[in-house]
């Protein structure tokens, strides 16, 4: 079987649900492992409902984000890479990750191990946000080529 | 300041249909629409020796460089 653009785009496509699913299963399992971790390491009780708030506060950029991806595969999927769209949508990705990075910076308040986290994430926040540049750089250089007679 | 493409007045004098030039030259109608519409960026050396070629004429012509913000045709 010959390995293509294209089916190299469907297993992308592919990771992109089972992290759907994986969140998904993160988001109702999130109270059940929380207050289990609380029996193995008792703790404040504060700190649950804490945790709950910063998972599912990440959570919800989480799916945006996933969404975004999944936007941006179709698009790449139709063949339209450097495009005005495609630049919007790695922004929004690149926000995304800055907002949760920003959750488990403030979540540092009461559990500093996070800091693992937001650093994680700020640092893919960088990551996208240049390959994003560089997607604006390739679509100028697109518009002028496209309009060489 | 701009450069204005002339090829609108030269089709003219030669008497040539637009897409008659663009099959000659080797280009699509809708690139030579926008050469004609001042809309390009670019233009190849390659395209504009087929169109001096077809339209018999010299590369002046088909370019004017112009100095001042009001032009007659496209610009470049």
């Amino acid at each position: 079987m010959e390995w293509t653009n294209d089916r190299s785009i469907g297993l992308s496509i592919v990771f992109v649900y089972v992290f759907a699913v994986l969140l998904l299963a993160a988001d109702i399992a999130a109270p059940f492992l929380l207050s289990w971790s609380n029996r193995l390491i008792p703790s404040d009780p504060s700190h649950g409902t804490f945790a709950l708030i910063t998972l599912y506060s990440a959570s919800v950029f989480a799916w945006i984000c996933l969404v975004l991806l999944r936007m941006l595969l179709r698009n790449l999927r139709a063949s339209e890479v450097f495009t005005a769209e495609n630049i919007r949508l790695l922004r929004g990705i690149s926000w995304c990750c800055a907002a949760v990075a920003l959750v488990f910076l403030i979540s540092m308040l009461y559990f500093i191990p996070y800091f693992v986290v937001a650093a994680a994430a700020a640092f893919m926040m960088l990551i996208v946000r240049i390959v994003k540049n560089i997607f604006q750089q390739a679509a100028d250089m697109k518009s002028d080529l496209d309009l060489t007679i | 300041m701009k450069i204005i493409v002339n090829i609108d007045v030269m089709m003219a004098k030669r008497k040539i249909s637009a897409g008659d030039l663009a099959e000659r030259v080797g280009i699509t109608p809708a690139n030579l629409s926008i050469l004609k519409n001042g809309k390009a960026k670019a233009i190849r050396f390659s395209t504009l020796m087929a169109l001096c070629h077809e339209l018999n004429c010299q590369p002046g012509d088909i370019l004017e460089f112009q100095d001042d913000a009001f032009g007659t045709a496209g610009s470049l």
